[in-house]
């Protein structure tokens, strides 16, 4: 049996270890360094573990260049009028005052493995003993014929925060009664399973809710299914009647272009002339700083050990959220967010001696499909076969009581506050 | 195998009682006034803060679980593990803690302040 400080300090034994070993892993140094690239629920959540945790036995560099962070878990609620756009948007401030985490205002522009750099677009070059890259997704813009990055202004997708979620709200108050929503949905896998069909939930909540029951919203999609359809489809139907129409590949035959001069999109079945709005939910891949790194395949996303988070191409590397292949685990700020603290556990370990445990994961995703109605999935997830497994699972169940889908809301709005002061606080 | 400190309170090797044994002489004769273990709950409860604010606050939907009396904290667990409490996230929560995760997390949470 190899006899690994992981095995050691484990469990109960980890108060009688801790006198015994807990010397930092990476001597010859004052302190430890990791730097942390991306300022999401993966990121700025290792970046405040491992600096709270490790009372400053490690100099810890958050990379992000946004002054404030817009999230994308409840943009759908701010689009359905149900928040205000200030309600989302976070500061990193009491990262630094609170935790000593130094704050790098850049672009992460490329990791220079050989040296363990972080190079930023200010030109500075950080070295690290251990990184952390947690930047998200990129768009596929070439997945949807016509449509491009000058096409996101008009044909907006609203997949990233910022801007583009402001554009969705304008342009579905824009929408005339009788108007047509074209939503493309994207391929597996991608950011936030159930977040286009409670999008297309919260784009049916407002056009009811302003008199606009004669307009309709088609989601073109090209999955065979997708996330909680069992209970979306039931309470679409209940709730807006036959506004939202949703169209699997064996019926629309295909997305063949869409032309954002004329808002047009075509499909096999059927030409969307003169939409009011059409949105276009492109496939999506790993951030460009870890792909071009080395860390995932062409257009895909980083392979990781499910015990550590770490990228298998580079020990010295962990991988969260959106931009990694978590198995079972879905691309969610709930996920991300508890990866981050399994990294952040074995890093402290690594570099200063702290006990590590074994990795388990947790999520869960709510849904608003309506006011005080709403759904979620989730699931326990622990290493297996080399991957991330779920190991227990839960979903809403269609016809469940207002009560029940009233606490569900009641949690989501609670999870958020919480996930947030988790975050930033 | 099994020297994992989780996997062999699951397995109980003859070797994982014998050292229980030993730890627990250990703490019987020194003045531990936790029972669970304090690094192995402030990692589980790592897990909780998603939803559960460390700082005790609570937006309603999802009660604050800071300060609780050790004894409640277990049992409230408990309750969700044997899906006698409503609550589908709980309960597959709960169904994956061993008796010493619990313990360690009561101690852990029953250790902080509410902060509100």
């Amino acid at each position: 049996m190899k006899l690994t400080r992981r095995n050691v300090t484990a469990g109960s034994v980890a108060l009688l270890a801790a006198s015994s070993i807990g010397a930092p892993a990476v001597l010859g140094q004052a302190k430890a360094r990791v730097v942390v690239v991306g300022g999401g629920p993966g990121g700025a959540t290792a970046a405040k573990y491992l600096a709270r945790d490790s009372n400053g036995a490690i100099a810890v560099t958050l990379v992000e260049e946004n002054e404030t962070y817009q999230t994308c878990f409840h943009s759908n609620l701010y689009i359905g009028g149900f928040k205000t756009y200030d309600e989302i948007v976070h500061r990193y401030d009491a990262l630094a005052s609170a935790y000593g985490i130094a704050l790098a205002r850049s672009r992460a522009m490329q990791v220079d493995r050989d040296r363990k750099e972080v190079v930023l677009a200010d030109g500075r070059r950080l070295p690290y003993d251990r990184l952390v890259l947690s930047p998200g997704i990129d768009l596929k813009y070439d997945s949807v014929p016509g449509w491009s990055k000058e096409a996101e202004e008009v044909m907006p997708h609203g997949w990233k925060p910022g801007r583009q979620t402001q554009l969705i709200r304008e342009r579905l108050d824009a929408v005339p009664d009788g108007g047509t929503i074209v939503m493309i949905a994207p391929p597996n896998p991608y950011r936030c399973p159930p977040g286009p069909y409670e999008r297309a939930s919260m784009f049916a909540h407002v056009l009811m809710a302003t008199g606009r029951s004669k307009a309709r919203i088609v989601i073109l999609d090209p999955k065979e299914s997708f996330s909680k359809q069992g209970v979306f489809m039931p309470d679409w139907e209940k709730r807006y009647g036959a506004m939202i129409e949703w169209l699997g590949p064996k019926v629309h035959d295909g997305i063949k272009s869409v032309d954002p001069k004329t808002e047009t999109v075509v499909t096999g079945f059927e030409t969307y002339e003169n939409c009011a709005f059409v949105n276009v939910i492109p496939a999506q891949m790993a951030g460009a700083i870890a792909r071009d790194a080395g860390l995932a395949p062409a257009g895909g996303y980083c392979a990781i050990d499910p015990a550590t988070m770490k990228s298998v191409a580079d020990a010295n590397i962990v991988v969260l959220g959106d931009a990694c292949n978590a198995g079972d685990m879905p691309k969610s700020a709930f996920s991300a967010n508890n990866q981050a603290k399994v990294a952040a556990m074995i890093l402290r370990g690594e570099l200063v001696g702290a006990p590590t445990f074994p990795a388990r994961y947790l999520n869960t995703c709510w849904s608003l499909v309506d006011t005080d109605d709403a759904i979620k999935v989730g699931g326990r997830y622990e290493p297996k076969d080399g991957r991330i497994a779920a190991v227990e699972t839960f979903i809403s169940q269609p016809g469940e009581s207002t009560e029940i889908r009233r606490q569900t809301q009641a949690e989501n709005i609670a999870w958020y506050d919480a996930i947030c002061a988790d975050m930033f606080t | 195998m099994g020297w994992d400190g989780i996997k062999l309170r699951h397995t109980q090797s003859p070797a994982g009682f014998a050292l229980l044994g030993a730890l627990g002489l250990l703490f019987a004769v020194a003045p531990v006034q936790a029972a669970g273990d304090r690094a192995l709950g402030e990692y589980l409860a790592s897990e909780c803060t998603s939803c559960h604010q460390l700082s005790g606050r609570s937006s309603g939907g999802i009660p604050a679980i800071v300060g609780w009396p050790e004894e409640q904290f277990v049992a409230v667990l408990n309750s969700y593990a044997r899906k006698e409490r409503d609550s589908q996230t709980m309960q597959a929560i709960a169904a994956r803690l061993s008796r010493d995760d619990v313990t360690a997390l009561a101690t852990y949470f029953a250790s902080l302040t509410s902060k509100p």
